[in-house]
This record gives C-alpha cells, sequence and structure tokens, in this order.
C-alpha cells in the first residue's frame, strides 16, 4: 500500500528552480533514504511532503489526502493540519521546546492534537521516552541534554502521534561523532519493527544497514533510484559515482 | 587652584549671609515688582486676554496700581498656583498675590500685606440634589475643592465627608455635572463664574468668609511695609474699589476690609512633619501599588494583543496595531488621562480610579507590545515550525510554544516597565486620585515644607522599587529560556 505518493514535484526558490520533478513513491514498512550533495534539494523535498515548504508544481498525496501548489497556512489549515498530524517529522536542529521538558515535549501534541487526557498522554510520552533510552530524564528541561539525547527526544515527539511516516532530516548531521551512535542506533530500531521512513541522510553506511532503497538527488532531479546494495555498491549514474566518491564511500 | 576654590566657598558665603532688608532697595533699583502668579487660575484673577494682548485680570490692574505708587513697573511671572509660597521663598519674585487665601497654614510660612478682597467660601450642588443645605447633608458623599486652598481646611473640619483635590476651576464643577462628585466648595468668585452659570447647578449654602492678600517673604519687612502702604493707599483713595467694580466683585464684605492690619508670619502655627502623617503616606503608597498593578495587568493584556496582531494579522489589523502604538507612544500620557476623564466625559463618565488605571494600562499597552514583538521575533522559526509538523494549530503553536518562550524574553524588560510604572502613575493626580506623590504634596502644605514629606515618599517609591528591579537583574542575568 502507497503511504507517500510524489508526483512531478517542482519548487523554485526565486529565479532558482530547487527540484525540478521529482517522483516517488513509498509503501507501508518502507525505509528510504535520500542522498545526495549538499544543495541538491533533499531538504526541500522532504518539507514538500508536509508543506512546511510550498512546492509551485506537481503533486504530493500523504496519509490520504492531496497536497497541490499555493495551498495557504491559513485557508487550507485543516487539510495540512490532517496530514501533518499522520506524518511525523524530525529536524536537523532538534527544534525541542525549550520551556518544556523531555516528557511534557512528547506529551505535548497528543494533549493539543489528539486530545488525549493527561494520563493517557503521559503513559504514552513514558512508554516512548523508554524505547529511545530516555525513561531516567523525562522530567530534564532541553538545555540539560546533549545534542543526542535532545534528538532522541524530538523522535520520540514525532513518534508520540503515531505518524503513519516518519521524515528525518540530516538527524545526525549537526551532532559530533560520539553521539551519532545513539540516534542512529534507534531509528534502526524503528526501521526493524517497521515504521515507515524517509531519512535524508549523509550517513552512507547507516543507508546501507537500514534503507530498503535509496534515492540519489542531484540538483534537484533524481538520477538514481534502487535498493541500497544497487545504488551503493554498483552505482549505474556518473553523478551517483561522484557523489559516492565525495563522500568516501 | 586650593585656594581659589576656598576663596569662591567664602565669597559665595557672604553673599548668602547679606541682610535681606536691602530687598527693597533692589527692587527700586531694578524698577519692577515682580508678582508671581498662575495664569491657570483664569478669570476674573490673572489671565490671557481672549482678544489678544497679553493679560488682563482684576489682579493685574491692582499689581499695576500698586507697582505705580512705589514708582516701579510691575512684572508678571508665572508660577503653577500650589507652588506659589516656595517659589516666593526662594526669590523667584518680590510678591505672591493669586487669590492666596489668608489660612494658618500659610500664616506660619509667609507675611501678608492687609487684605484687598473678602470672599466667602460658595457650595455648589446639582438642581437635581434638592435636599442638600449644607457640608452635613453631604456626610458620606464626595465635594470637591481646590488643592492647597483654604477650602481643604473646612472640608477636613466636615465630619464624613469625601474631600476630592482639583488642580483647576474648571474641572471640579463639570464632575459635579457628570455625578462624579456630589458639591463643589470654592469661593464665592471662582463659584460665580465657573460653577453657578451651569444651568443644572445650584448654589446650595455659604460657608465661612476669608481674605485675600499679598503674600512677602518674612524676612524682607521693608518690602511689606512698602508694598501694604501701597495698598492702603490704593484702598483709601477708591482705585481699588474702582477696580473690583470694573470686575463685577464689589459687594457688601469688602466695605468692612479697609480698617485691617498686615500680618506677620505667625510662628506658633508652624507644625512639623510627625509619625501622624505616616498612615496617610501608607495609604498614599497603597494607592500607588493597587493602580500600578491594576494598570500593568491591562498593560500585559494589551501589549499581548497588539504584538500578536502586528506581527500575524492582517493588512488591516497591522495598521490598526501600529497606529495604536504610535499614538500612544508619541503623546503625553498626561494628556491621555486628561482626555480620557475629561475629553470623553460626555459620552463616557468614567470614575477617577478607573480612569487612572484605563489611562496608565492603555498607554503602557503600547509599550510593552513593542517588547512582545521583539520576544516574538527572538522564537526561532523552528520552534512553529516544529509545532505545525506535529498538526498544531496555528493558535495553539502560538499559544503553547511560541508566546511562552516570548514572554520569558521580555520578563526583564517587564519588571522594568513595571517600574516606570510604577513612578508614572503619579500622574494620576491630575485626575484627583491622590497617590503616593499627591499626598507628598497635600502633606508639604500642611507641615509648611517639602524636604521631609519628599524624603518619606521618595523612601516609600524606593522600598516599592528597589526589590522590583534586583528582581529584573536577575531575570536579565538567567535569560536562559528553561528555569533551573
Amino acid at each position: 500500500m502507497t503511504v507517500v505518493a510524489v508526483r512531478a514535484l517542482a519548487t523554485r526558490r526565486g529565479e532558482r528552480e530547487v527540484l525540478c520533478g521529482v517522483d516517488l513513491e513509498v509503501a507501508r514498512g518502507e525505509v528510504i533514504a535520500i542522498v545526495g550533495p549538499s544543495g541538491s534539494g533533499k531538504t526541500t523535498l522532504l518539507r514538500a511532503l508536509n508543506y512546511l515548504t510550498p512546492f509551485t508544481n506537481g503533486v504530493v498525496e500523504v496519509a490520504g489526502r492531496t497536497l497541490r501548489p499555493g495551498m495557504n497556512e491559513k485557508r487550507d489549515a485543516a487539510i495540512l493540519r490532517a496530514v501533518r498530524t499522520q506524518v511525523g517529522m524530525v529536524f536537523q536542529s532538534f527544534n525541542l521546546f525549550p520551556h518544556l521538558t523531555a516528557l511534557e515535549n512528547v506529551m505535548e501534541a497528543p494533549r493539543r492534537v489528539l486530545r488525549l487526557p493527561p494520563t493517557e498522554a503521559g503513559e504514552r510520552a513514558r512508554r516512548l521516552l523508554g524505547r529511545v533510552g530516555l525513561g531516567e530524564l523525562a522530567g530534564a528541561y532541553p538545555e540539560r541534554l546533549s545534542g543526542g539525547q535532545q534528538q532522541r527526544v524530538a523522535i520520540a515527539r514525532a513518534l508520540a502521534m503515531e505518524p503513519v511516516v516518519m521524515l528525518l532530516d540530516e538527524p545526525t548531521s549537526a551532532l559530533d561523532p560520539r553521539l551519532k551512535g545513539e540516534v542512529l542506533a534507534v531509528v534502526g530500531d524503528l526501521a526493524a519493527a517497521g515504521q515507515t521512513m524517509i531519512v535524508v541522510t549523509h550517513e552512507i553506511a547507516f543507508a546501507r544497514r537500514v534503507a530498503h532503497r535509496v534515492v540519489v538527488l542531484v540538483d534537484g532531479r533524481v538520477v538514481e533510484t534502487g535498493t541500497a546494495a544497487d545504488v551503493l555498491e554498483q552505482p549505474r549514474v556518473a553523478a551517483t559515482r561522484a557523489f559516492l566518491a565525495l563522500e568516501g564511500a | 587652584m586650593v585656594c581659589r576654590a576656598l576663596a569662591l566657598v567664602a565669597l559665595l558665603a557672604a553673599c548668602a549671609r547679606v541682610p535681606q532688608d536691602d530687598a527693597l532697595a533692589r527692587l527700586r533699583a531694578r524698577g519692577t515688582l515682580r508678582w508671581g502668579g498662575d495664569v491657570q487660575g483664569g478669570e476674573p484673577y490673572v489671565f490671557q486676554d481672549p482678544r489678544g494682548g497679553g493679560l488682563i485680570g482684576f489682579e493685574v490692574e491692582l499689581a499695576d496700581a500698586l507697582a505705580r505708587r512705589l514708582g516701579v513697573r510691575a512684572d508678571f511671572v508665572q508660577n503653577d498656583w500650589q507652588t506659589l509660597l516656595p517659589s516666593l521663598e526662594r526669590g523667584d519674585f518680590d510678591v505672591a498675590m493669586n487669590g492666596l487665601e489668608v489660612t494658618p497654614a500659610r500664616r506660619a510660612r509667609v507675611a501678608f500685606t492687609r487684605p484687598y478682597y473678602a470672599f466667602a467660601e460658595t457650595l455648589v450642588t446639582r438642581r437635581d440634589d434638592g435636599r442638600v443645605a449644607g457640608l452635613a447633608d453631604l456626610r458620606g458623599r464626595k465635594v470637591g475643592t481646590l488643592d492647597g486652598c483654604l477650602a481643604v481646611d473646612l472640608l477636613r473640619a466636615a465630619p464624613g465627608v469625601e474631600m476630592v483635590l482639583y488642580e483647576g476651576v474648571e474641572e471640579p464643577y463639570m464632575d459635579l455635572e457628570r455625578n462624579r462628585i456630589d458639591g463643589v466648595l470654592l469661593d464665592n468668585i471662582i463659584a460665580a463664574r465657573y460653577g453657578l452659570p451651569r444651568p443644572t447647578l445650584r448654589e446650595a449654602a455659604t460657608i465661612g468668609t476669608g481674605v485675600y492678600a499679598i503674600a512677602v517673604r518674612p524676612d524682607q519687612p521693608a518690602v511689606l511695609t512698602a508694598v501694604d502702604g501701597a495698598l492702603a493707599a490704593v484702598a483709601a483713595d477708591g482705585e481699588l474699589r474702582a477696580i473690583l467694580a470694573r470686575w463685577n466683585l464689589w459687594d457688601d464684605r469688602q466695605v468692612a476690609l479697609a480698617a485691617t492690619a498686615p500680618l506677620d508670619r505667625d510662628d506658633d502655627a508652624r507644625d512639623g512633619l510627625t509619625l501622624a502623617y505616616l498612615p496617610l503616606f501608607l495609604r498614599g503608597a497603597a494607592f500607588t501599588v493597587v493602580i500600578s498593578v491594576l494598570a500593568m495587568a491591562l498593560a500585559i493584556a494589551g501589549g499581548l494583543v497588539l504584538s500578536v496582531a502586528r506581527r500575524y494579522g492582517g493588512r488591516v489589523v497591522q495598521a490598526a496595531a501600529g497606529t495604536y502604538v504610535e499614538v500612544f507612544r508619541g503623546t503625553p500620557v498626561l494628556l491621555q488621562l486628561y482626555v480620557l476623564y475629561y475629553g470623553l466625559a460626555p459620552v463616557l463618565t468614567l470614575d477617577a480610579f478607573t480612569a487612572a488605571v484605563v489611562g496608565l494600562g492603555l498607554n503602557y499597552a503600547a509599550y510593552e507590545s513593542e517588547l512582545y514583538r521583539a520576544g516574538l521575533e527572538a522564537v526561532p522559526a523552528g520552534q512553529s515550525e516544529a509545532a505545525l509538523a506535529l498538526g498544531m494549530s496555528r493558535w495553539t503553536t502560538l499559544r503553547r510554544i511560541v508566546l511562552p518562550q516570548a514572554m520569558r524574553v521580555a520578563l526583564p524588560g517587564i519588571a522594568n516597565d513595571f517600574i516606570a510604572l510604577l513612578k508614572d502613575s503619579s500622574l494620576v493626580s491630575v485626575i484627583t486620585v491622590v497617590e503616593l506623590t499627591k499626598q507628598m504634596t497635600i502633606t508639604a502644605v500642611d507641615v509648611r515644607g517639602w524636604l521631609g514629606p519628599g524624603l518619606v515618599c521618595a523612601a516609600l517609591y524606593l522600598a516599592l522599587s528597589f526589590p522590583l528591579s534586583r528582581l529584573a537583574r536577575r531575570l536579565e542575568r538567567r535569560l536562559v529560556p528553561a528555569p533551573a
């Protein structure tokens, strides 16, 4: 069953085309890694999927709803909220709410959006914090947490909405190497548990190990897509080879 | 260098010891009799000629007559009526003459010439308030008068009457018409010109009499003698009568005046600042706190609405909020209080306390909104993105995620603004609210001195603001977003 379908997606920022006609289908349970050089449009593609970044052409079907160019935060609030409620997002810079504890960060959306009673939201949050290995730090404010811990709270926060698909935007690139491992381990566990995910990443080794499919994006176009083994071991396109050489893989 | 400084100090000390008796000689040498008064007191005392061309009034004519007898020219010096005596003592002018009633409090401070006018205190009430025939009928009700005048003493002595103090002669009668107060006790001259012409008001009673005289510094007996002599001459040859008649002020009360003698300073009446005044000051301080707290609450609520409107509203809403901020920041709060209390009275009659809170609150809301706008801008875009990505509505995002962080940034500024508001609340005395500063000026008149009451007042303000400024400093130091 298809969870996300992207057709002919194009966006421009000013005069520059950031994405020029991207097609992508993601089935339930699939883990997709989007790789490519900096500035190739990976983050823009991911943010178009929940319309955090508007696009100029094409269609995105996600969670049973259709996103089109020219939608408006105010006018189309109902559709956008319906989509975002079912699409979890993890940011490169975590974006935890600094005025809330780890537990409150995870509880907030279930309380305010799903209108769960506090006890139920709290139970769910505690369970998820336990799942990302932070059961002990539920009462801590983000400033007291390491980058890796913050990102794990952010993952738990996104999971708390029980999303049909998780979007992870370079989840480890703001972390020093020591802390990357703990976040990648959590993402690996999610993949193993069957969570549908689209991960923008520079971690080639991680992509090879966890992703079912790798999409190579260069200059706003999908230049190659296939299983991790195929794309990363025997790249067919020169652009992929150049990129992989640059990443040292 | 040191020698020269010492010489200068010695010179200054010598100057200070020059006897004041030659003040009259200096007055004659200068060729002017400088007399202090307040144009705001209005007709018929001293006021701007509405047809242009300078000051007119019966006191202007009297001053000219006196100066002529002294062989000099009269020179008017504008001075706030409340502070005529302190300014006289400072030497800003030679005499003060502006409807100054001879009261024990004033006699304890300065010397007076013989009187030039005898007046009665007139109680004015509303026509529809028919049963009032004297102060006794106004027990438990509000009676207005001018701060610092003889009627204040009469009202204090009247049991159960709540006194409301004004700074101008027009305002008490306006408030009487609007039911904000129930009576006005003022000199018959004022009542006749400003109160009784209003069709809804009537004269209820005459309560006590008094006289106007010219105040002179007690250490300048020669000036007192000369000015008093000139006044005696002006009275004796009928010129005073002519002046008063021209202004429709001549009546039977004036006939007996001629026989009165000048009054030297009465040292026995001097009164000091005692502990008995402390409860009054504390009451004033309490008023200051209550007004400030309520006004700040209003300012914070208004500031929130304005800042959100300016950042997230449509173009019209943004423009409206922007205009509000510019108007309220760009005009004096004193003016805003006047407009709110007196200007809007025909359509919206607020009581003084409400007007004070609303006026200060509306004004400070403009400042708060700018503070919160800066706070809103300081919250990273990633915060609202994360909230929207979780499916929160824009309103929930603002209320639960963005505003709490913005307010944390704004908190030290809020504490600072509250300190400023605490001090600005002294302005509400212009709309008859007696808060801490007003209590100070009232007491200063009572004890004939500004220094003591001023120090007590300053100490109380400091006691209120110091803890707040400490709090603001601590908040500034701890600007990290999360509590420890």
